[in-house]
């Protein structure tokens, strides 16, 4: 198949899950679950009116969901989703993956910054004092999984996985990047950048109308890439008996980020000074004894 | 003739210069340590275009520039806390300030 | 003189982490020359990605993000203006400073085109070769270096926190005012 043939069908892909994934949001809010609901929020998200603060830097301000989406976008370009859909194989693809998503962070400070509103700031600073903490906690599983498959291509990580799935291999592991996956992608209960009763909504409050579209589909994107990313490196990717690997891809990313979505619901809103407590002094260790772990294992186990 | 190799090399002369003119004209400490993290990139690149051209099947160029790039990270992370703990004592970090131990 | 794609891309990404470097003493806004910074660090990695260092370039991509970005939250704790609507000016022994920057730019092409560097072989391994070799080696028989980098990241956390760390008795009445 060719290149551009590829990518069109991974960003149509990215679309569906998306949409499947506001559809959970939705049933969630509403316990209802209705099949144009997105739809209607998108038309009335372009109709509204864009409204721009009064002394905003607007080079800020209009840059910042553009590069969340972007970053979004170029993250899902070293998932492979099957054997042959993937559209660039880089030879350090999962370091790859967690360059572009330290780019979250420079959108969110951007998005912050620019509306020169309190809230919004105090949202973009937030999220910085969160990335300290789990910065190491997505890098170090990421190293345990290449260990184990001993190289960094995406692919091999995958068929590395043929035996057993990473999440029974390195539990410890998954738990980490799973937590750590959440709060990069700002979700309850790591919503302090966008908390909406707290900081009247945070990031988003300064934002209306196309902008707001444009930030909202970037988060629902970057959503969909870390859980493809969760997918790859823990739970086996494609692999999976009688269905076509994409559809086994396609399941079992909805079923992540349907827990994602669902687990904020049960714990309450964890404070930067907790988070980044129980990050540096129970996480970090925690990954190192994986990376160990998994080092001790992969001599004994070949 | 290499032309590959000398443009890199004028790249890194072109941020060597303007790392040192930042370096020298800042009155911030923050702004000055900008103008080293500029140099030290002129450095990379340097190594890195020399590693690429003249020694590629040689992995030492590229464990060098590990090494620097590290020495990068420290270095801003120990100028940092001292800001801090400037700030905490004098209340700026402006260094046309900072003459208690001139005559 | 022959027009590769690698001499394109090497004068884009060249050309775009000079400006960027220009653009971080220009400006008066201050996150906007932090941000600055990071870009032109970015153009650097996108630069060595060109170069067929795969690891560095995206090495370098990563942490120059988080560590712009921790210089852009020092700048508003630290600087006067963050927001540069201010337009101060705040330079000093100006001359001084861009005489030194050309001459260092002159003596440095000087270097660069009239030195003859040897025989230049353009033909490098595949990435994931490099890669393990790069392991292979930094593991091997550079072990001792990399002990020694790995104690000298240890000795500056322990100092920068030792450094920043708050005097036991200040904790809660530390208001000094900004001279």
């Amino acid at each position: 198949m060719s290149v551009l043939s590829i990518i069109l069908l991974i960003i149509f892909f990215s679309i569906v899950i998306s949409y499947v994934l506001v559809l959970i949001q939705h049933w969630q809010k509403y316990r209802k679950i209705q099949l144009s609901a997105p739809m209607y929020s998108i038309l009335a998200l372009l109709g509204r009116e864009s409204v721009v603060p009064r002394k905003a830097d607007r080079l800020f301000f209009e840059l910042g969901p553009a590069l969340l989406l972007i970053v979004a976008m170029l993250a899902i370009a070293v998932i492979p989703l099957s054997p042959e859909l993937v559209m660039i194989n880089l030879a350090t693809g999962a370091l790859f993956l967690n360059a572009i998503l330290a780019y979250v962070l420079v959108a969110l400070i951007m998005a912050g910054w620019g509306p020169n509103g309190g809230y919004a700031m105090v949202g973009g600073w937030r999220f910085l004092g969160q990335l300290v903490a789990y910065a190491m906690l997505i890098v170090m599983p990421i190293t345990a999984v290449a260990m184990r498959a001993e190289s960094l291509l995406t692919t091999n990580i995958v068929t590395s996985q043929v035996g057993m799935w990473n999440i029974f291999y390195q539990p410890v592991g998954f738990v980490l990047f799973y937590f750590a996956s959440m709060a990069m992608a700002f979700l309850p209960p790591f919503d302090l950048a966008n908390a909406s009763g707290e900081l009247a909504g945070g990031l988003e409050s300064e934002y209306s109308g196309v902008r707001l579209l444009i930030f909202r589909l970037g988060h629902i994107l970057l959503v969909f890439t870390l859980a493809a990313a969760t997918v790859t490196f823990y739970l086996g990717g494609w692999l999976g008996p009688y269905l076509p690997a994409w559809l086994w891809s396609a399941i079992k990313i909805v079923l992540v980020a349907a827990s994602m979505f669902s687990i904020g619901h049960f714990v309450p809103r964890i404070r930067e000074a907790q988070m980044m407590s129980w990050c540096w002094k129970i996480g970090i260790p925690l990954a190192l004894f994986n990376i160990f772990l998994v080092g001790v294992m992969v001599v004994v186990f070949p | 003739m290499g032309i590959e190799l000398i443009m890199s090399l004028i790249f890194a002369a072109a941020l060597l210069g303007v790392g040192i003119y930042g370096a020298l004209s800042q009155t911030n400490l923050v702004m000055i340590m900008m103008g080293i993290e500029l140099i030290l990139a002129a450095a990379l690149l340097n190594m890195v275009a020399f590693w690429k051209y003249l020694h590629p099947d040689n992995p030492a160029g590229q464990m060098y520039v590990l090494i620097v790039m590290t020495v990068m990270a420290l270095e801003m992370a120990v100028g940092f806390a001292l800001a801090i703990a400037r700030f905490r004592s004098r209340g700026s970090v402006e260094m046309e300030e900072a003459v208690e131990l001139k005559e | 003189m022959i027009i590769s794609a690698q001499l394109i891309f090497i004068t884009f990404f060249g050309l775009a982490a000079v400006w960027f470097g220009i653009v971080v003493f220009r400006t008066y806004s201050m996150v906007r020359s932090a941000i600055a910074l990071l870009f032109s660090q970015t153009a650097l990695g996108a630069l060595f990605l060109t170069l067929q260092a795969e690891f560095l370039g995206v090495l370098q991509i990563m942490m120059m993000a988080t560590e712009m970005s921790v210089m852009a939250i020092f700048m508003v704790m630290f600087m006067m203006d963050p927001g540069g609507l201010g337009k101060m000016d705040m330079t000093h022994q100006k001359r001084l400073s861009i005489i030194a920057g050309i001459v260092t730019f002159i003596a440095a092409v000087a270097v660069a085109v009239y030195i003859d560097w040897g025989p230049i072989t353009t033909v490098n391994d595949a990435p994931t070769i490099q890669i393990k070799a790069l392991g292979i080696e930094l593991l091997g028989r550079s072990m001792l270096v990399f002990e020694t980098a790995g104690i000298t990241i240890l000795t500056a956390m322990i100092a920068a926190i030792a450094v920043a760390i708050q005097p036991k008795g200040n904790i809660n009445n530390n208001h000094k005012e900004p001279k």
